[in-house]
């Protein structure tokens, strides 16, 4: 490994060649964005230690949370561009300037690895008085306000599924925020609340369970896991245009980091990513692989970006408009 | 505590300063949605410092209406030499953590410390002083890995050379 | 049969007994000292245990669990600074015993009465588990925001001297965890353009500063004077003396219990809710409550440990956390390629009566450990303060750094501690403030939560309140509350006890 990095180097000429033969020289901090026991916790905890393998060395993980995350972000924003400070963050970064939540986004960064995104579903509570989309859509118009939506705070992923769904047929809902898909759905088994957009990972236990019922899958395609349930593009063609959409995990360095320390977390990520174990761990879950790097990770993050901060900017989410941070209309 | 009789040196002071933050947080918690509506985000910080300055006023009033101790001094009874040592000590190791690292700052905050409250040789507190920080930062550093703040002494790379020698 | 070995499986296997064992042990260490939390530990054992097998990995996690909720009450009783969140009302009436030089005692005490307390919260995993998340999960957030209201209402309990004094320190902690960005709406709150407050002030910081430094720096009065002399020459509370207090000790579990086991509140507030219950309830304590009550120590210390048993029912039967180690540990199954939900407890039943085997375990290693090893402890309290209070002060910092490697949170907890040092020698009570902080996101975002399911009508509010027998329930305690402590009542009582 370390030879042929070193033949790299000798090859594009590098100067710096001692120090790039040694990363990682000590060990790295890892800052994951969101709390203990959350999703991106575990994907970060659970590719990480197939990733040292490959790095020979150790990241040291610590939760920074708070802000919808921009705490952890800013802290590691902040701190050098050396490689040895490494951000495991989800997608609500990208829409931090747009809802005014921070300065700072992943342009300030370079992704490592854009490991997976989630598949979002529609789901309820087990006696709700309907079973699919247009049903759900029906019985909403002719009982506007009664029903009662999970969110998580505007910007998190149930507010853009909502704004996905107001966008192609306006409705009279209820929101009542939670501070997490987690206490949500549970808000949901108790009857507090009638249908929650989640994450398919998080709920897939339940509805297996019986605890609530899947309406619809948000996606192109059928989830392998949950056969039965049709996606929301077999009952409503018109959401073709807007999905597949997800919300996604990744690796991140500060904007500078120096292109071999860059390499080689991107070489370990990528290996780390392709584990079996790992790969088994996160379809089990309902995620979906991507592990995208360099350019084709940046593709995809100004994609999203661009699709994400429109579509809650028309559904009167966010609080400034795109256009003023220079990001294209899809 | 004696102070049910008679007002405290700083305490009326003390007091007006509560008075004075309740207010200002009462103004900015009205600040943060007005009456906007029953679940806005700022109604629950408006009741709860609207409570803060009724008791803070109500507090207030008690202590005017006491005389003032002359048995107890500000310096001798509320803030005496060491406790003013102490919290100086304490802002000036709030600075210094992030330039100089957490090891140093630390050895030389439990070192002046000791020295100062219990005056043993110059000896025994640096060695108190390092002691106490090798075991903290083998608990905390090496067991929980806690990353401290690094500053001068490149501890990461240390630990990288001796972990490289086994 | 089947449960049967797998319920000893952790007993038989010498190898989890070991990492039980070890597990409790350091998690006695991990609580004691005021930084170091369960959480910390249990989230750095998910990437330490990946490669192992999930039995040992779990069984490593429970015993550190178990032992440091435990481990909490030791500085609470030995320094006045509790390890833990979880024990802060064991310090209101600990403290006092050691300074009496009843150090030892109080430490059997809280260690027998623990693993009463833990022993119930596991009978009741095992025995009722499906039947308590079904309850537990029916709590709606109108239900929470009167289980808030009844937390606020401990102000009363907590405030010593000065009622008012209580009611302002407790409204001011309300308002120090109402600050930072609302994760409802993203408004900011109290954050005055400073980007530091968007996160909000760790609680763990302010209890650090609070009862550490604040604490660290009042002792600096009496600074000279010669410590307390220890009597350690009974450790393991008599018979009748434990007996005594069982009844108590009941009632506190089944309080820990349902506490725990309802998603969103946990150790903390159970022992708090505990502490307040054994005031109301005790009708002529041997010593009065604050300068070494026993009932004052049985009844936090049942609660929190029965708690333990309480947050594994939601995460067993329906994979929904108690608590935050108990939110930890699911995410450890999954890495573990289990399935944490309703569905586990029916396709792999083994796993529910491992840990509830591993927990009994535990338990029982936490009673060996705690009553082993008290005489060591407790010399701490005999070291000359002048050496004492410089090491609490760093650990104090390394603490309030730890909990969210933040500087600013180390900059928070040094400006609480100044700060509730001068509300110390004013006569302000610390223990409303904490309480405020851990309840202040239950009392706000439920409030709002059940306004807004009813469209924002509080009339609407009341009627879902008088229609569920549950909400009513609630209501009604909290009613009494408040008339107990109005002037009328008791007077009323008076008249007839005399």
């Amino acid at each position: 490994m370390l030879k042929s990095l070193l033949g790299a180097a000798a090859v594009m000429g590098l100067a710096a060649l001692p120090a790039l033969a040694d990363f990682p020289e000590k060990d790295i901090q890892g800052i994951i964005q969101w709390g203990a026991g959350g999703s991106t916790d575990t994907v970060a905890r659970s590719v990480t230690p197939h990733a040292e393998e490959v790095l020979g060395g150790k990241v040291i993980l610590q939760n920074v949370t708070g802000g919808v995350g921009a705490i952890g972000l800013n802290q590691v924003e902040r701190a050098d561009a050396d490689g040895y400070t490494v951000l495991f963050g989800a997608e609500n970064p990208l829409l931090y300037k747009v809802m005014q939540l921070g300065q700072k986004d992943y342009s300030d960064f370079v992704p490592v690895n854009v490991l997976a995104r989630g598949v979002p579903i529609l789901v309820a509570r087990p006696d709700a008085p309907f079973d699919t989309y247009p049903e759900m859509i029906e019985y909403i118009k002719a009982n506007p306000k009664t029903v009662k939506f999970g969110s998580t705070g505007p910007g998190g992923l149930p507010s853009v599924v909502s704004s996905m769904i107001q966008s192609k047929a306006p409705i009279e809902v209820t929101f009542v925020p939670y501070d997490g898909d987690g206490p949500a759905l549970t808000a949901l088994q108790g009857g507090a609340i009638d249908v929650m957009p989640a994450v398919l990972g998080a709920a897939i236990e339940s509805i297996k369970g019986g605890k609530m019922k899947a309406i619809a899958i948000f996606d192109t395609e059928a989830a392998p896991q949950l056969p039965e349930t049709k996606t929301v593009v077999e009952t409503n063609p018109e959401f073709g245009d807007i999905l597949p959409w997800g919300p996604f995990f990744g690796v991140f360095v500060k904007k500078g980091t120096p292109d071999d320390a860059v390499a080689k977390l991107t070489e370990a990520y990528k290996a780390g990513a392709a584990h079996p174990d790992f790969v088994k761990l996160m379809e089990g879950r309902g995620y979906k692989m991507l592990s995208l790097t360099g350019e084709e990770a940046q593709t995809y993050l100004n994609d999203w970006q661009s699709k994400t901060s429109w579509l809650i900017w028309e559904g009167g989410i966010a609080k400034k408009s795109p256009e003023e941070f220079g990001i294209p209309k899809p | 505590m004696q102070s049910s009789r008679n007002r405290r040196p700083g305490e009326l002071g003390f007091n007006l300063f509560l008075f004075g933050v309740s207010l200002f947080l009462f103004y900015s918690a009205y600040g943060i949605s007005g009456f906007e509506a029953l679940s806005a985000p700022g109604v629950v910080p408006m009741a709860t410092t609207a409570v803060m300055f009724l008791s803070a006023g109500r507090i207030l009033w008690d202590v005017l209406r006491r005389p003032a101790s002359d048995t107890e001094t500000l310096a001798r009874d509320i803030i005496p030499l060491p406790i003013i040592v102490t919290i100086v000590m304490i802002a000036l190791y709030a600075v210094l953590l992030r330039p100089l690292g957490f090891i140093p700052t630390s050895v030389l905050f439990l070192f002046v410390m000791i020295r100062y409250l219990s005056g043993h040789s110059l000896g025994f507190c640096l060695g108190t002083a390092a002691g106490t920080v090798a075991l903290i930062y083998l608990i905390f550093r090496l067991i929980f890995s806690v990353l401290m703040p690094q500053g001068i002494v490149p501890e990461g790379e240390i630990i990288a050379w001796i972990s490289s020698i086994f | 049969m089947d449960i049967l070995s797998n319920l000893l499986m952790p007993v038989v296997d010498l190898k989890l007994l070991g990492l039980i064992a070890v597990g409790t042990f350091a998690g006695i260490y991990v609580g004691a000292i005021p930084g170091l939390s369960v959480t910390m530990a249990v989230s750095i054992l998910i990437s330490f245990t990946f490669s192992w097998d999930v039995y040992p990995a779990l069984a490593l996690m429970i015993g550190i669990y178990m032992g440091g909720v435990y481990g909490g009450s030791r500085t609470a009783i030995l320094l006045n600074i509790p390890g833990a969140p979880s024990a802060i009302a064991t310090a209101m009436d600990g403290f006092p015993l050691a300074q009496q030089g009843r150090a030892g005692e109080a430490i059997g005490i809280v260690t027998v009465v623990s693993f009463i307390g833990g022993f119930i919260g596991i009978l009741a995993l095992a025995l009722f588990a499906p039947s308590l998340s079904d309850f537990a999960i029916r709590f709606q957030p109108r239900d929470f925001m009167l289980l808030a209201v009844m937390g606020i209402l401990l102000v009363g309990s907590l405030s010593g001297e000065s009622l008012v004094k209580g009611v302002f320190s407790g409204a001011l902690g309300i308002a120090i965890g109402a600050v930072g960005m609302d994760p409802l709406t993203v408004q900011d709150r109290f954050v005055f353009g400073i980007d530091e407050l968007r996160g909000g002030v760790s609680f763990v910081a302010v209890m650090i500063g609070m009862f550490g430094v604040a604490e660290a720096l009042s002792q600096l009065h009496s600074v000279n004077t010669p410590a307390v002399k220890q009597k350690i020459s009974r450790i393991i509370p008599a018979w009748p003396m434990v007996r005594k207090h069982l009844p108590l000790g009941l009632q506190t579990s089944t309080i820990g219990t349902i506490v725990g086991a309802l998603p969103g509140t946990g150790g903390d507030i159970a022992a708090l809710m505990a502490y307040d219950y054994a005031k109301r309830t005790t009708r002529n304590p041997e010593t009065p409550f604050g300068k070494g009550a026993v009932e004052g120590l049985v009844a936090p210390e049942t609660a929190n440990n029965a708690a333990v048993g309480g947050a594994f029912i939601p995460m067993m039967t329906l994979g929904i956390p108690g608590d935050a180690v108990t939110a930890i540990m699911i995410g450890a199954l999954f890495i573990h390629g289990l399935n944490p939900g309703p569905m586990l407890m029916v396709e792999q039943p083994h796993m529910f009566w491992f840990i509830v085997g591993s927990l009994m375990l535990a338990n029982c290693f936490m009673l060996l450990f705690g009553l082993t090893g008290i005489k060591l402890f407790v010399k701490i309290v005999e070291l000359p303060r002048t050496v004492l209070i410089p090491v609490i002060l760093v650990l104090s910092i390394v603490g309030a750094y730890a909990v969210n490697n933040s500087v600013t949170d180390v900059y928070w907890m040094l400006g609480f501690g100044v700060f509730g040092y001068f509300m110390k020698e004013y006569g302000y009570p610390l223990g409303p403030i904490i309480l405020g902080v851990i309840l202040s996101r239950l009392l706000d975002d439920n409030w709002r939560r059940a306004i807004i399911s009813e469209q924002e009508s509080f009339g609407g509010l009341m009627r879902g309140i008088v229609s569920s027998p549950l909400s009513l329930c609630l209501f009604t305690v909290v009613v009494l509350i408040i008339l107990s402590s109005t002037p009328a009542w008791k007077m009323l009582r008076r008249k007839r006890t005399a």
